[in-house]
């Protein structure tokens, strides 16, 4: 298991890993994120909503859900556990505890675990709930603790630590002073080994006061000026989605670089990956016998004498024009320098000046970096209103990385904005979109068709307009991802088959018939002549090929006649190409049905016989 | 199949009159040399399989097919048509020289047709080509004019010719192109013989009896064609259309053509691995096996592997087999519309992928063309974007991405780019930079507002038209620039060391001069008004801590390796940083870690860091304060375990035994005992070879010498005292 990233690299030609992608869960660097559900089990968890409406408790085992699905997606090394505290059974390693339920310790998530937090889903799972664990009294004193403990129990080495805390008692202990005091010393000890306290308060009736309690318990903002403690509790299960995923994950930077202004004006800012394509994880191998993990381990020798080769008895080469150029490994590297990485600034554009069709990888966040340089806040800032305010963007030239050649970014500016909970949907900062150079475009040979009539226009507006709707980013998964997930929760759980997979990105073709009606056939009568069928795929397809084929120039040839009668003498036509033949037909005036080489052979012969 | 080629013949005067140049200037010679070997540089690193020949005019000697009867003199086939190579190169770096006689041009140009026509037979061609570089001085023999460029329109070859001076007319070259063509293109007519004049009628009319609209085009100084030559390199490649069809529900489908427009172009090559004597491949092999992960690593056979995946913790054997017959499926090639979205809910920052593709209506179907061009349309007239399903073939997976309307002179295009899923989103929040610490004040807003100003790169030129100063997908990509520069160095001059980057690249990847001047005095502005400080960091201390902490014994070592590790990736940054050599001697702040610093990087002898540190040490005793007692331990610590590591004990223990004479003289027996608690004694025979202190009188140093000390040194003392009176007196 130490070796997450040993399947993707590729260690042959030496080459980095691709710009983009930040070395994720590398442990070795940073140990591994922890995260601890502390949740309220108390009565007032399983009240019903209204009209039907989830209990809160019912909507936190949902968050928690949907936590552990996407973690073993994206990110399987970081470590969760689940706690229940106000409960009447109690469960905890050390077994010191009372009214503390560790459902899950500190570990790796599994299909196991997934399963375990279903089962306390909906109805059912409240029963269950109830008869395991029971609700009773609550001391968050004892329940801090125990998860203290667990950090500390852990053998493997920690990375960053985060405690949410579901609840909507805003006074667990009822008032009782001393609780209270205990408890907040706890979590001012808690806080200090470093572990980060985030209150995921839930909607009650009367409303939630944080201020009667939960302010002294949790981490203060990141900085005074955030006004974290406002958050409305949540009533919605997907605000508390949003929220819960605002705060699992620590955001780390790819990279802490300078800003170059000009001459000594360097502003430190750090670059965030905000989206990054999710691939299937690679393939382990394991030993047949026993389903064990294998290691790899790969050497290099000499072909000849067998010895294992030093790197420095290697060398690298190019083969180009029938010569191999051969360098030192360390020249390989020394090529690729052209500068200390950074971003220098070469000047500023107009928004109109940066096209849709410029685009080569997805873009990374900039956000200033205080704590290396300071005053950049301020002039990040100062640069950022502008920016907006005048609709521009900053062109910069950007090395990222050490040995990495230079690509030249946009800075688009990004106001921050909040959502009605006061909730940040969009940081402040800058977007970094790369840019294309003269190699990175393709010439194309555009076809030429005829417009549309203002009449067929208007026609495809009324479509559109029918089929409108407010696209989501974070609205489609990626059926590919999904199903090789449930294969693998089936494979893993013994399961006769996986779930199905609900595909997101399939077009609802009843829906989107019936909204149109009688609007698609009004628009194909306006375009299409009756007979026209867009279907005819055999017509379409030699058609397609011959209008591709036209972006090419036909090749020439220079074939003689003499040759010719020279090639037919030694018996040699045959080694000409179908091609040449129709064009040497074509030349001598000879009509060709046939397009199987020997009939064009034949036809030849015998032109050039008489 | 063999794709079809081009021809290329090169035809370069190498004649007396093209060494002439104005002082400090290159001559049409060297001008024309770079222009060709450029041209064949480009050709050799594009790999194309095109054929290339080399004529030289004006020669010593005559080398060439039509050479009979005193014709066509003083021409030389350098070489005849083949694919380029990297010893064509070599020939022209070391081989092509200027000559004394000269020749006939349009004898030359005759020379080439020749070669052209006869080297194409029996092959299939693309393009000829003939690439004239001459400075026209001599007269030619126009009598055959005619019949040469009858001849050039039979066989269809493209000429273009190298000037080391302009074709344009005076007056335009005044406003148009004196700028550009800068000091190596001459004005027309100024300065040009009569023979040069005439030649130029004579090109002029080649040139515009082939092609009377844009003939006078290929028509170019060598000044530009170098530029050119430089800028405009590119690996071709061919588009491969994607036909398919774009579906709107079940009812509604138009025929499509896609085509990839922009994507991330790689180098075609990798590295080889070879061995560093034999320069040989094959002599290199690189041998995978796989153990188990207990204490004997023990070895398992290939066959004996299956293939798993990890499910969180759960590692699950799942078999090729299976896993494609479980995996998702879907039909296949596919353009299809989920629904249409505001353009402004598809922000520029939420594109994902690697590539645009530009989709068409094909070329044939004029009623596939209305379709989408009444889509196109229809989206541009109300800013909105389709949302499509995207499959290329059944092989790969889906996508989901957006579909822009893009409407050009000259056509019409849907432009699709893939958007995120789900699981490819990160969420972070961060600090609003609207708080006041963060707010900037009028006058700093004032300042970025002018920077700004001075920083336009789009400017309106004197007629009112934008002018873009600094077009990024103009610039060729300086890695692959770089990389056949050194390659082509390596080859010409081997065993050179790699030349600097080229001077033009480095202009090319910098702000435009102008914008330079510009910025000048608003950059000085936004530097008074916004005060930067670099963080002092505790970092670099760490990370000289990680360098050197596993044999260090100081306590602090181990905190600091952990706190590292509580860091963010920042360490890399840091660890360059120190690298970098902003230590240059041993400062008061930290003496220890600056002193490791330099020892680490050599940048002073040994001697001399030690010198700085004793000095340093001496300072921090004069204090005569238990802190600063401290910080001299943590030196002479440094000091120790440092010169144990180099082996060079001498310095060290004669300093300490120096330390231990002067202790009581200067009342430093706090610190003494210090030492002796630290147990930090000389370096023994044991420790460090050479030195000269057995590791017995090492031990003995800090216990037993203690008490026969004392009195000598009050002896000494009294000595001190009696020389004294006696100077006194």
């Amino acid at each position: 298991m130490a070796e997450w990233n040993a399947y993707f690299r590729d260690e042959d030609d030496g080459e980095a890993p691709e710009e983009g992608e930040e070395p994720e869960g590398d442990y070795k660097v940073t140990g591994r994120d922890c995260l601890v559900f502390l949740v309220d089990a108390s009565k007032e968890m399983f009240i019903k909503g209204e009209d039907g409406e989830p209990t809160n408790f019912d909507m936190t085992m949902q968050v928690v859900r949907s936590v552990y699905t996407r973690k073993i997606i994206s990110s399987r090394g970081d470590l969760v556990a689940l706690v229940f505290y106000g409960t009447k059974q109690s469960q905890d390693p050390t077994k010191s505890f009372k009214h503390v339920y560790v459902y899950h310790n500190l570990s790796e998530l599994g299909a196991k675990r997934v399963q375990q937090v279903d089962a306390l889903r909906g109805e059912k799972g409240a029963l269950l709930a109830a008869e395991t664990m029971g609700s009773d009294e609550t001391s968050l004193c004892d329940a801090l603790w125990c998860c203290a403990n667990l950090y500390r129990d852990c053998k493997l080495r920690l990375g960053h630590k985060r405690l949410l805390i579901f609840t909507c008692r805003d006074q667990p202990h009822g008032g009782d002073s001393v609780k209270d005091r205990q408890a907040r010393t706890q979590a001012s000890d808690l806080r200090e080994t470093g572990v980060v306290i985030e209150l995921m308060h839930l909607m009650k009736a009367g409303g939630f006061d944080v201020s009667l309690f939960f302010r002294d318990v949790i981490s203060p903002p990141e900085d005074e000026s955030e006004l974290g403690l406002q958050h409305e509790p949540c009533e919605k299960l997907a605000d508390l989605q949003r929220r819960v995923r605002a705060k699992e994950q620590k955001k780390r930077t790819m990279a802490k670089l300078n800003l170059c202004l000009g001459e000594g004006v360097n502003v430190a800012v750090g670059m965030y990956a905000v989206a990054v394509t999710a691939r299937k994880p690679g393939a382990i191998r394991l030993y047949r016998e026993s389903n064990e993990p294998v290691r790899s381990k790969s050497r290099t020798f000499h072909t000849e004498t067998g010895s294992l080769l030093l790197p420095s008895e290697i060398k690298k080469a190019q083969v180009y024009g029938n010569k191999q150029i051969v360098m030192e490994k360390d020249e390989v590297d020394a090529i690729k320098k052209f500068d200390d990485p950074g971003l220098f600034l070469i000047g500023f554009k107009a928004m109109e000046e940066l096209k849709v069709h410029h685009h080569i990888r997805p873009a990374v966040f900039l956000y200033p970096a205080e704590g290396e340089v300071k005053g950049s806040s301020c002039l990040f800032s100062a640069l950022l209103t502008k920016c907006v305010e005048r609709n521009v963007f900053a062109l910069c030239r950007c090395i990222s990385r050490r040995n990495y050649p230079p690509r030249f970014v946009a800075l688009v500016p990004q106001e921050e904005e909040l959502d009605e909970g006061k909730v940040q949907t969009t940081p402040p900062g800058f977007n970094v979109i790369y840019l294309p150079y003269a190699d990175d475009l393709r010439n194309l040979d555009p076809p030429q068709t005829p417009c549309a009539s203002p009449t067929q226009v208007d026609k495809m507006r009324e479509i559109v307009h029918k089929l409108r709707f407010k696209y989501r980013s974070d609205a489609f998964e990626n059926p590919v991802l999904q199903q090789h997930y449930r294969n693998l929760e089936a494979l893993a759980l013994d399961m006769m088959a996986p779930d199905d997979i609900e595909d997101l990105i399939m077009p609802k073709v009843d829906q989107i018939d019936r909204r149109l009606g009688p609007l698609v056939q009004e628009f194909k009568d306006l375009v299409y002549p009756a007979d026209y069928n867009p279907d005819n795929k055999s017509a379409a397809k030699r058609k397609a090929a011959e209008a591709g084929g036209t972006a090419e120039k036909k090749p020439k040839v220079a074939v003689s006649e003499d040759e010719l009668r020279a090639r037919i003498q030694q018996g040699t036509l045959g080694k000409m190409t179908v091609p040449l033949l129709k064009e040497a037909c074509k030349q001598l005036g000879v009509r060709t049905t046939g397009t199987k080489k020997q009939e064009l052979m034949d036809a030849l012969v015998d032109k050039l016989a008489t | 199949m063999s794709r079809s080629k081009s021809f290329h013949v090169l035809c370069m005067d190498v004649g007396l009159s093209m060494s002439n140049s104005a002082p400090g200037e290159d001559s049409p010679f060297e001008l024309s040399k770079q222009v060709i070997q450029k041209f064949v540089q480009r050709q050799v690193f594009a790999e194309v399989k095109d054929e290339l020949a080399l004529v030289l005019f004006g020669t010593d000697s005559t080398r060439n097919p039509l050479a009979q009867d005193g014709q066509y003199q003083n021409i030389t086939v350098h070489r005849n048509l083949m694919v380029p190579d990297f010893e064509l190169l070599e020939e022209i770096e070391n081989q092509v020289h200027p000559e004394n006689q000269q020749a006939d041009w349009l004898d030359a140009l005759v020379v080439c047709m020749d070669l052209l026509q006869t080297g194409i037979k029996g092959k299939r061609y693309d393009q000829l080509n003939i690439y004239f570089l001459s400075d026209l001085s001599v007269e030619a023999n126009s009598e055959e004019l005619d019949v040469i460029v009858e001849n050039l329109k039979q066989v269809d070859i493209t000429l273009q010719f190298f000037l080391p001076f302009s074709a344009e007319e005076e007056s335009v070259d005044e406003a148009g192109d004196a700028g550009r063509g800068g000091p190596g293109a001459r004005g027309s007519g100024k300065g040009l013989s009569r023979e040069q004049k005439t030649g130029l009628e004579m090109v002029k009319h080649i040139m515009l009896s082939l092609d009377e609209q844009d003939g006078l085009d290929q028509i170019y100084t060598l000044r530009n064609a170098i530029e050119g030559l430089c800028m405009f390199k590119r690996t071709e490649r061919r588009p491969t259309a994607w036909p398919c069809q774009l579906t709107i529900g079940s009812a509604l489908s138009i025929r499509i053509v896609g085509y990839k427009a922009v994507t991330e172009e790689k180098l075609k090559k990798t590295w080889l691995t070879v061995d560093a004597l034999s320069h040989k491949r094959d002599h290199i092999k690189k041998e995978t096996v796989y153990c188990l992960d207990d204490d004997n690593e023990t070895e398992v056979q290939k066959d004996d592997l299956i293939q798993g995946f990890c499910y969180g913790s759960d590692i699950v054997p799942f078999s090729k087999v299976d896993q494609e017959q479980m995996k998702y499926k879907h039909d296949g090639k596919c353009f299809a519309v989920l629904g249409f979205t505001n353009q402004n809910l598809v922000p520029r920052h939420s594109f994902m992928g690697i590539q645009t593709i530009k989709i068409f209506a094909p070329g044939d179907d004029q009623h596939a063309g209305v379709a989408l061009s009444a889509l196109i349309r229809a989206l541009d007239e109300l800013k909105m974007v389709a949302i499509v399903r995207y499959a290329y073939n059944r092989q790969c997976n889906p996508q989901i991405g957006a579909a822009f309307p893009c409407i050009k002179m000259n056509y019409e295009c849907l432009i699709y780019v893939q958007l995120p899923f789900m699981e490819d989103l990160r969420h972070f929040t961060y600090t609003s930079l609207n708080s006041k610490k963060f707010s900037p004040s009028d006058t700093q807003l004032q300042a970025v507002d002018s920077l700004i100003d001075s920083m336009m790169l789009v400017d309106k030129d004197e007629d009112g038209n934008l002018k873009d100063l600094f077009k990024v997908h103009h610039i060729p990509n300086p890695a692959f620039q770089r990389l056949y520069q050194c390659l082509h160095h390596r080859a010409v001059n081997p065993g050179t060391a790699l030349p600097p980057i080229e001077p033009w690249l480095v202009a090319a990847l910098d702000r435009p001069d102008v914008i330079k001047e510009r910025c000048g005095v608003p950059l000085d502005e936004v530097k008074k008004v916004f005060p930067l400080k670099v963080m002092e960091k505790k970092k670099p201390l760490k990370t000289s801590a990680e360098i050197f902490g596993k044999d260090s014994e100081q306590p602090d070592a181990k905190k600091a390796k952990g706190d590292a590790a509580e860091e963010d990736e920042g360490e890399e940054y840091n660890l360059a940083d120190i690298s970098e050599g902003s230590v240059t001697s041993v400062g008061s702040v930290n003496p220890a870690r600056d002193f490791r610093i330099l020892i680490k990087q050599k940048t002073l002898p040994f001697q001399g860091a030690c010198e700085q540190l004793t000095h340093r040490i001496e300072q921090l005793l004069g204090n005569k304060n238990t802190q600063y007692y401290m910080k001299s331990i943590t030196c002479i610590q440094a000091f120790r375990e440092l010169s144990v590591k180099l082996g060079k004990a001498d310095l060290y223990n004669s300093y300490l035994q120096l330390l231990k004479g002067s202790i009581t003289n200067r009342g430093l027996e706090v610190f003494w005992d210090l030492l002796v608690q630290g147990s930090i004694s000389l370096i023994g025979q044991d420790e460090v070879e050479g030195s000269c202190v057995s590791k017995n009188e090492a031990a003995q140093f800090l216990v037993a010498d203690e008490k026969n000390e004392e009195p000598v040194a009050t002896m000494a003392d009294d000595a001190d005292d009696v020389d004294d009176l006696l100077d006194n007196m």
